[in-house]
């Protein structure tokens, strides 16, 4: 029988989830639980959390939650690193001062019947 | 049986070419977009400039790892690329377009400061239990807002780069110091007229003290009334304590004396949502459809003032809250259904930012946070304040948001100062803790004013936090509920049209 507990140790590996990942994910844990990080080794991050009401935690249903936002955050993670740079770009010309004359038109409008229309 | 003849199963076309030769399968690049869970089996995805799709649980996930075939998920593939949460080429080729449309909904920084909050008198009739700003009794004539502090403070509304500048006058009750009022109309027109301004006047008022005369100059002067009507008797005068408890009947003769005089449009009224309250969300909706309103406000009390002094009436949980609010949104989306226009002004508010590509001028639902960038507050004692909030915050002796006094303004020191900058910066939701990756960003704001009152600092902490608690609530519910039906999302259009 599992012992019951008002404490919850999670071990996550960080080659699979980055620091980054690991920290705004229980960031979220934040209000419930007393929420510690640890090193075990330079591959496993040991996180406790403990609850702040002091009730008893169903470990089970907790463990698929943060199984669960876990892999979200991963996901975020990955729009982030691969958007940064476009995003960077959106708002740099978003905020930029220009002139409408110095917008480059460079569509191209395919002309299948010989008609162009910003000819 | 008879042989058709054959028709080759691909026509080859020398100006076209086939489809194909324009098909990168499976590679595609992802653009910048944030995602959240609605329930157990829909997510929503929102890009950067508030465009969003619902999609099914999982589905954001084959998008992210670029499983979504363009064959096989033809419909959500080309969903994708429309609205700007996918790209086939490296850089999209419409970045103006996506750059323009997110000017376009921070374009509320474009002009700056519009509205300018005088409060005009402290002193005040009622004795509400929740009155948020220390009110006193109604002899202090030292309680009001002296008229060289008031002319100074036309004269800081004038050099606002903002076009349309709004001069609201609040109490106390506002028409007790009418007299006021009146210098500080005549003072701003002629002001606006010199700087070329144009310039709004809204009188905030509880409406007893109203009369024909004072109705006839707001209508001389097109002054628009924003009054308060907490629900039907028995509500509105538990909730606005009065001597003779004739609170609410006072309240509704002044609404329909405006109507009279300054027509349907010349009053609008705003609840404000008490313990009480939170038990009768159906009748207090009727209450403003019988009294021939064609939109509400709920808003709960602000923990300010003496909202948390009363402690057991007051604090409720936000889950109640949101009970309360969706029993009443509930409501109001089944009148509209039965045929009537009837609108929640809340709702509207984030719905035009969910359906439009346009911001909308509400101080608590921007970011950056409409303190001090669209609002300013001069307080009767001359102090001036980043927000009504932290001017409520100084009648409890907490004076963290004052930014200057009308006895020696500096506008640069004032709008552009070191405080200023601090309040700013904490009020950028794109990069606040828990904030910076919600889907619901673009639609939800910040209020630092709030996380130092009930958090003790700037920034807050989110997940303990009632405005993203409430923000969070309101804002997926409405999008679960143009998930669940078709017809409410027409109902939504409509509210945000007119």
């Amino acid at each position: 029988m599992v012992p019951q507990t008002s404490t919850l140790t999670y071990v996550v590996d960080h080659r699979i989830f980055d620091k980054d990942v690991i920290q705004k994910c229980f960031y979220w844990y934040t209000g419930d639980y007393h929420v510690h990080f640890s090193i075990i080794d330079d591959k496993h991050h040991h996180i406790m959390l403990q609850a702040k009401s002091g009730e008893v935690i169903n470990e089970e249903s907790l463990r698929v939650r943060i199984a669960n936002d876990l892999n979200d955050y991963q996901l975020r993670a990955i729009v982030a690193k691969e958007t940064s740079t476009i995003r960077e770009l959106i708002i740099a010309k978003a905020f930029a001062n220009f002139d409408d004359e110095e917008i480059n038109h460079r569509y191209e409008i395919s002309d299948p019947v010989g008609f162009n229309p910003i000819a | 049986m008879i042989d058709l003849p054959t028709i080759p199963s691909k026509k080859i076309n020398r100006k076209f070419r086939d489809l194909k030769a324009y098909s990168q399968e499976g590679i595609y690049n992802l653009l910048p977009f944030k995602f959240i869970q609605l329930n157990d089996t829909r997510e929503l995805i929102v890009n950067e400039v508030g465009d969003f799709l619902i999609v099914d649980s999982g589905t954001t996930k084959r998008i992210i790892l670029k499983e979504v075939n363009k064959e096989l998920d033809s419909e959500l593939y080309g969903d994708l690329i429309a609205n700007f949460f996918i790209t086939e080429d490296k850089i999209p080729y419409l970045l103006d377009i996506i750059a323009t449309r997110y000017r376009t909904k921070k374009s509320f920084l474009d002009n700056f400061t519009a509205l300018h909050i005088f409060v005009i008198s402290l002193r005040c009739e009622h004795t509400c239990h929740y009155c948020q700003v220390s009110r006193v009794s109604e002899d202090k004539d030292s309680f009001d807002m002296q008229k060289t502090h008031i002319k100074k403070g036309i004269e800081i509304m004038m050099q606002s780069p903002n076009p349309h500048v709004t001069m609201e006058f609040q109490g106390g009750e506002a028409l007790l110091a009418f007299d006021n009022i009146k210098y500080g109309v005549e003072e701003a027109e002629l002001a606006a007229a010199l700087n070329n301004k144009q310039i709004t006047f809204v009188i905030c008022t509880n409406l007893a003290p109203v009369t024909r005369e004072i109705l006839a100059y707001c209508k001389e002067k097109n002054i628009i009334i924003s009054t308060s009507l907490d629900g039907p008797a028995f509500i509105h005068n538990q909730n606005r304590h009065k001597k003779g408890n004739d609170s609410y009947e006072l309240a509704i003769k002044g609404i329909e004396l405006c109507r009279e005089i300054l027509g349907n449009d010349g009053v609008s009224a705003l609840t404000t949502t008490s313990i009480l309250s939170l038990s009768y969300p159906n009748q207090i909706v009727q209450e403003y459809i019988n009294r021939g309103f064609n939109s509400i406000f709920l808003r709960p009390i602000s923990p300010f003032g003496f909202a948390t002094r009363g402690a057991s009436k007051n604090k409720y949980n936000t889950d109640l809250f949101l009970n309360y609010y969706k029993t009443a949104l509930d409501k109001i989306i089944q009148h509209n259904l039965d045929g009537h226009f009837f609108r929640e002004d809340y709702a509207s508010i984030i719905l035009k930012k969910i359906l439009s590509p346009f911001p909308i001028g509400y101080v608590d639902l921007q970011s950056p946070a409409g303190m001090i960038n669209n609002v300013i507050v001069f307080n009767y004692d001359g102090k001036i304040y980043a927000s009504d909030e932290a001017r409520m915050l100084a009648e409890m002796k907490d004076f963290t948001f004052q930014l200057g006094h009308l006895d020696d303004p500096n506008y640069n020191e004032i709008f552009y100062g070191q405080k200023a900058m601090e309040f700013t910066s904490a009020g950028i939701n794109e990069s606040l803790p828990g904030c910076s990756d919600c889907a619901l960003q673009t639609y939800c704001g910040a209020d630092p004013v709030l996380n130092h009152t009930t958090q003790g600092n700037l920034i807050g902490h989110r997940p303990t936090n009632v405005f993203c608690q409430k923000n969070m609530g309101i804002i997926k519910h409405l999008f679960l509920l143009m998930d669940t039906d078709p017809k409410i999302v027409k109902v939504f259009q409509s509210w945000i049209r007119n």
